[in-house]
């Protein structure tokens, strides 16, 4: 019913921020963030007649979305250059001079390892840190919540690994 | 696993939340996408919200056709800013008694109503890129290359001068939803019985506009309100420029800014947008810009689509009051910049040395609880090339004395 779901407003001020950052782990320009975070905005909006708060979260919905457009978005342009730039270690600052002008990363150097894992671990981490619990996760990797927890933990102990490495 | 193991695995779940939490975009996009969304949804979606909220308000009294039911809103509307003391279009917040208002028409300048700080110890404004604007970025002053948050070596090599020791502060108290009535009775608009959203103090319908006005955000800007064309066939045929058809439709509305300002005009794509940038006058100098987190002015704007207006999005006409503060020297406030080093952000080691070759005198928002302050500041920029790309590093010095500021 109508009258159950909270204005689209309220979802967006909520969910930009978060749904930003989950864009902006996997890709590698602020540009690319703002498109991808920009259409599934575009996207929510137009799909919220039909959003069943009983059936999900909208936070589950809403990264739903998210990650079928920044799948969209790497479908589109391939993921070649996304793995040239994480090989030659490309800040991500320094590619995107526009972008970088107010974006506010703190951890860019951390983000870049979650960017250089496997794809699916790399999902599990940033879906788990914008704040989905291992339910949601699961239901949004097709995965029950268990193993949703095993492929976090496995990524995270990848992600430690790749921060050691590289430390060394 | 081990102990050792364990806690290094905690530290970098912990270090994942903060990037996460603090992983924001640029300041401006947020309202900036919500503009846009507003403008693309398709016509039926605005008729369905409107004929969703109008049933939604008819269920709600249920014997009552819905006509009644907006007329009976409207005069009760009425009744209330009778009650609250009367219709002032600029008079949202409480005017207090310490002494007139400010003069809030174009090119006025300030009466100071009270003595020297008499607001009392200030909190000072943020440095520029340390808080995140939520309000439209309008440009003209607006960067033509990205600006750089990192620590720098400054070296303050420009010239300025400012032949007053002091200048106004001002101050404003968040509007109620009284005040958004009241203001939108005076653009000729009336409630729009839907939901309104976290920062909504009302939604209201005009003829061929719906008006949404929203409070403060914290440390971003202030009251707000945007008007949205829903009819633009109603539009008269666009101006010569830009300007002169921004100018028309604003005075048509009742939206001409109240305040000295300069305008600009921006393209992007097919949209043209039209800046309004606020000035605040400071007795014996001249005219100094309000800014944004980034260093950047603006005001109000007007969005253009195929040359008519689609979009208008403005500060809240609020009474203002002013008292005037002693401010420091420029002598003072260059050593301050150039003492001054921004953490965070940062992609060249060593630190660039950046020569700051001009300063301005700007305003800035403070937002302080349940009332928000305009307050002088220096602002510091200059110029630096990495990697072939030139960055913009920008200092806000607070020009108030260090003395009327609080810790």
């Amino acid at each position: 019913m109508l009258a159950d779901r909270p204005p689209f407003e309220d979802l967006y001020r909520e969910f930009l921020g978060r749904i930003y950052a989950y864009v902006r782990a996997q890709v590698a320009t602020s540009a690319d963030a703002e498109d991808i975070t920009a259409q599934v905005f575009m996207n929510a909006y137009q799909a919220y007649g039909r959003f069943e708060v009983r059936n999900t979260t909208p936070a589950a919905w809403l990264f739903r979305i998210a990650r079928n457009a920044t799948l969209d978005h790497f479908r589109a342009h391939g993921r070649r250059e996304r793995l040239r730039r994480t090989i030659e270690h490309q800040p991500m600052s320094e590619e995107d001079p526009a972008g970088m002008a107010e974006e506010r990363i703190q951890y860019k150097a951390l983000l870049q390892h979650v960017a250089k894992l496997p794809e699916r671990q790399r999902e599990a981490i940033s879906l788990r840190h914008s704040g989905l619990s291992f339910e949601e996760v699961g239901v949004l990797m097709t995965c029950s919540e268990d193993a949703a927890k095993m492929l976090y933990h496995r990524a995270l102990k990848a992600l430690r690994e790749s921060v050691k490495e590289q430390m060394a | 696993m081990s102990d050792e193991e364990d806690l290094e695995l905690q530290a970098l779940q912990r270090q994942l939340d903060d990037a996460f939490q603090t992983t924001r975009p640029r300041a401006g996009f947020e309202d900036h996408l919500w503009a846009e969304l507003q403008v693309r949804r398709p016509w039926w979606q605005r008729v369905r919200a409107g004929i969703a909220g109008l049933v939604g308000g008819i269920r709600r009294i249920p014997a009552a056709p819905a006509g009644a039911v907006a007329a009976l809103l409207v005069v009760a509307i009425f009744i209330g800013v009778l009650a609250q003391g009367g219709f002032h279009l600029r008079g949202g917040g409480a005017a207090t008694s310490a002494g007139s208002p400010f003069q809030d028409e174009k090119g006025a300048q300030h009466v100071p109503a009270v003595g020297s700080g008499s607001f009392g110890r200030l909190p000072a404004p943020a440095a520029p890129g340390s808080a995140s604007s939520t309000y439209p970025s309008q440009s003209s002053l607006a960067l033509n290359a990205p600006l750089y948050t990192g620590p720098a070596t400054l070296v303050w090599a420009g010239h300025l001068s400012i032949p007053v020791s002091t200048a106004p502060v001002y101050r404003f108290y968040e509007p109620t939803a009284v005040d958004a009535d009241k203001f939108a009775m005076a653009l000729g608009a009336s409630p729009a019985l839907q939901s309104s959203g976290a920062q909504e103090l009302g939604r209201y319908s005009g003829d061929g506009f719906t008006l949404e006005v929203l409070s403060s955000t914290p440390n971003s800007r202030e009251p707000l309100y945007v008007v949205n064309v829903t009819d633009r066939s109603r539009l008269p045929a666009p101006g010569p420029t830009p300007a002169s058809t921004a100018d028309s439709f604003l005075a048509a509305h009742r939206l001409s800014p109240g305040w000295p300002d300069n305008v600009t005009v921006d393209q992007s794509g097919n949209l043209m947008y039209v800046n309004y940038l606020r000035q605040f006058a400071v007795p014996g100098y001249t005219f100094a810009y309000l800014v944004d987190p980034s260093g950047t002015g603006y005001g109000l704007r007007v969005q253009l689509e195929s040359g008519q207006p689609v979009m208008v999005t403005g500060p809240l006409p609020l009474s203002i009051e002013s008292a005037d503060y002693r401010i420091i020297s420029v002598d003072q406030a260059a050593r301050s910049a150039v003492a001054s080093s921004t953490n965070g952000g940062g992609f060249a080691t060593p630190p660039p040395t950046v020569r700051l070759t001009s300063a301005k005198l700007v305003y800035a928002l403070v937002w302080a609880g349940d009332h928000s302050f305009y307050e002088p500041a220096f602002l510091f920029s200059g110029t630096f090339t990495h990697n072939g790309v030139t960055y913009v590093k920008r200092v806000l010095v607070p020009a108030v004395d260090p003395s009327q500021l609080s810790s």
